[in-house]
């Protein structure tokens, strides 16, 4: 919550959310790993739920024509992934 | 623009309304030697990319947005599917 913002982000709600590194993401245990980040969102997910965000300029295109300063946007909700990696071959970082 | 690999689908019902109808993919992006790099991403699909493939990735949401209208947030489009990189399939 902010008591005092620019006009333009008035009313829109921001979620504190971490990136899902590719080994969290294949172990699907709810854990994050990456920096975390602010995002806008509208959409309204729960505590936990996996949401997909988009950063830079296409971020702020759901206000469009508006310009409104915001850097990463929750996109959607996610309800099922279906995430299958090829194993990391031994020896490769 | 860079290439990715394809690792997995996704679906959502609860979701940006420009995004409707849309194919998610999630991949990871490839450096130089072709290994992952970074945090997996979500990308739109109409080329029909599988789990596996290779494929170009374009960060350009102008594309989403001429295709979805002005207010679509999508950030990455999947823009060519890759057979060959420096004359080695993939």
């Amino acid at each position: 919550m902010l008591s005092s913002a620019l006009e333009e982000l008035r009313g829109i709600r921001l979620l504190i959310v971490e990136p899902v590194s590719a080994e969290n993401l294949a172990r699907n245990d709810g854990t994050g790993g990456g920096k975390a980040l602010i995002v806008a969102d509208h959409l309204g997910p729960g505590l936990g739920q996996m949401i997909a965000f988009t950063e830079g300029s296409e971020a702020s295109n759901p206000y469009w024509p508006k310009q409104v300063p915001v850097d990463a946007y929750c996109a959607l909700i996610v309800n099922t992934l279906d995430y299958r990696p090829p194993p990391v071959a031994k020896g490769n970082s | 623009m860079f290439l990715a690999r394809i690792d997995g689908t996704m679906t959502s019902t609860v979701k940006h309304e420009t995004l409707d109808g849309a194919c998610l993919l999630v991949g990871q992006r490839l450096d130089a030697n072709r290994q992952p790099t970074g945090e997996p991403i979500v990308m739109v699909d109409q080329l029909g990319a599988t789990r596996g493939s290779v494929v170009l990735v374009s960060t350009d949401g102008d594309i989403q947005r001429k295709l979805r209208g002005n207010n679509c947030p999508a950030r990455f489009t999947v823009v060519g599917l890759v057979d060959f990189v420096a004359g080695v399939a993939v």
